[in-house]
């Protein structure tokens, strides 16, 4: 049922009175994020130092954990685009809530995944030749390859989903302006740009916002799509398929979302923000995680089915490998935690229980991490040749930079709130 | 830049607001200018402004950001051939993705720009004398120029809070 509208007094005081100084369980947070984001830079620094012999990376499993934290978190990404841009344009008024969460998740995520391709680098100093730039020896990057796509795609990407974070805060930073005094007045200020809300700014401010939204909304699914490319267009059983564009976009609005409702349930109770971001406001996000969960499903399942209604061969044996092999435990917490656990959210009940929400959500973005280490590791591990066939276990660097990974997104997304 | 003469009232409702523009509009007062925490649609209706000139120079720049990465990728690609299986050098289907890409790019960029500068531009052109709680809770309805006690007199009947002549 919707609750009656907040006057905008109401809705100003409360944002206000998130603004002042940060609690100690806030500042601890901070800090215990900024330590987790140190060890990971302290785990890389080891790897430069020593070689990539550090990392359990070796023939031929040559992309593990650090592809998958950049896969994870390029996923982790998408809601925020699609929830400023997509549903604006759908006109879903929900998403007044919790778009502001969303889009800054968005720039955080961007920041986290573009790390990976370069810690996954050898060379990580030399992480420019990635982009295409005049040099003496005249050569250029190959625009051929998925990886360059990459490149163009996630910088892109990072690029309109700033713009459109800080364009959206400008008459959120105007309003504070003018309701704080000194600093934090000052400090406004600089987001406001100088906004007073005329009509005519309103009347630029509303058309390059459709045309933002506008911009954004293919970009949302072709980031993924181009993501997904790097494995399909490649000639690796298990990765070579022409689904992968759609599952891994549904994949990435899945997890997205997931960590959306994860941020906000404990976020609305310390900020003591239950009266705007409502129990409803939940409820309908986490319709959006039922449904992309089921289309998620629907890819797997479609996935087995072509490769049993085909002839035998290694589509069919690295399936069964992913069902049965080393990594079969993985792959049964995934399916779990992807396909059955979600199908609770056809409860209305979870869906605006909280607390329940949220347990549901992490378990979702645990599953989704394992999908990408699933995909990425089992076809590798057991390709075309069977001498080659070899267990990737990540060592414990690969562990720290992945905490640190997590630790750096919180940092920013604490200091942000 | 010296202050214009003319008259402002506050309004609580926005529905309000707009009746009050509609009103001095018919009354023939031309100058008619408002400031708001947000878009009200029927406020900006009421207004009658023309759609916002964003439209072709953000569409252009898209347009260009769709030929420059073409050009950058047939350039390059000419300038330093990878001769693969006979495949074309110059392959049209993959520079789709960056000539994309490129498109949004550039539009978005100069999107930003075009708002900066327009937004601005009407700031300084059409100013509205500034009140706090117009970025919070109120909407200001200004009137530059012509019978000021003819528009305080609209402004009043509409619902105005608060109505009081500028400077």
């Amino acid at each position: 049922m919707r609750s009656p509208p907040i006057p905008a007094r109401t809705i100003q005081e409360t944002v206000l009175a998130t603004q002042g100084r940060p609690g100690w369980v806030h500042s601890i947070l901070i800090l215990v994020a900024a330590a987790a984001a140190a060890l990971g830079g302290w785990c890389w620094s080891l790897q430069i130092r020593y070689g990539m012999g550090l990392s359990g990376l070796n023939r031929p499993v040559a992309w593990a954990v650090y592809i998958t934290n950049f896969v994870f978190w390029v996923g982790i990404a998408h809601s925020g685009t699609l929830i400023s841009a997509v549903l604006f344009l759908l006109r879903a008024r929900f998403r007044t809530a919790i778009y502001r969460v969303a889009e800054a998740m968005t720039v955080f995520g961007v920041m986290t995944a573009g790390l990976f391709p370069i810690i996954h680098l050898g060379r990580p100093w030399f992480c420019y030749w990635l982009f295409p730039y005049p040099n003496q020896r005249h050569l250029w990057v190959n625009f051929r390859s998925p990886l360059v796509w990459d490149v163009f795609a996630v910088s892109t990407y990072f690029i309109v989903s700033a713009i459109f974070l800080v364009v959206g805060i400008v008459p959120d930073a105007a309003a504070l302006r003018d309701a704080t005094r000194g600093m934090r007045r000052r400090f406004y200020a600089a987001f406001a740009l100088g906004w007073r809300g005329t009509d005519e700014e309103w009347r630029h401010y509303s058309r390059a916002y459709l045309y933002f939204a506008a911009f954004a909304t293919p970009l949302v699914f072709s980031v993924h799509s181009v993501v997904s490319w790097d494995f399909a267009v490649s000639i690796l059983p298990g990765w070579h398929s022409t689904i992968f564009p759609p599952y891994f976009v549904a994949g990435a609005i899945f997890s997205g979302v997931a960590m959306v409702v994860t941020l906000l349930v404990p976020l609305r109770r310390a900020l003591h923000l239950e009266d705007l971001i409502t129990t409803r406001h939940l409820d309908l996000a986490s319709r959006v995680v039922l449904l992309t969960s089921l289309m998620v499903t629907y890819s797997y399942a479609i996935e087995w089915v072509l490769a049993l209604r085909g002839p035998p061969g290694l589509e069919r044996s690295i399936l069964i490998y992913r069902a049965t092999g080393d990594y079969a435990p993985l792959f049964w917490v995934m399916a779990v935690c992807n396909c059955l656990i979600p199908l609770a959210l056809f409860s209305r009940r979870i869906r605006t229980a909280p607390w329940v929400l949220l347990a549901v959500c992490l378990l979702v973005n645990v599953g989704m991490w394992l999908e990408r280490f699933v995909i990425i590791v089992t076809s590798e591990a057991h390709d075309r040749i069977p001498f080659d066939w070899r267990t990737y276990r990540p060592q414990p660097v690969e562990y720290g930079i992945t905490l640190g990974a997590l630790g750096w997104f919180f940092f920013w997304f604490l200091i942000f709130v | 830049m010296p202050s214009e003469t003319g008259v402002l009232g506050v309004f609580a409702d926005p529905a309000g607001a707009a009746c009050a523009v509609r009103a001095l509009r018919t009354a023939g007062h031309d100058d008619v200018r408002a400031e708001a925490p947000a878009p009200y649609p029927e406020l900006i209706e009421a207004l009658g402004r023309p759609r916002s000139r964003l439209d072709g120079v953000v569409l252009g720049a898209a347009a260009i950001g769709t030929l420059a990465g073409f050009a950058l990728c047939i350039g390059t690609s000419i300038a330093w051939p990878l001769l693969t299986g006979g495949k074309p050098i110059a392959s049209v289907p993959p520079f789709v993705i960056i000539a994309f890409e490129l498109s949004v790019l550039v539009g978005a960029l100069v999107n930003l720009t075009a708002l900066l500068v327009l937004a601005a531009r009407a700031r300084r052109r059409r100013r509205v004398p500034h009140d706090e709680r117009f970025t919070a809770d109120r909407v200001g309805v200004f009137v530059a120029g012509g019978d000021a006690a003819r528009a305080e007199a609209i402004l009043r009947e509409a619902g105005a809070e608060e109505v009081r002549r500028v400077p």
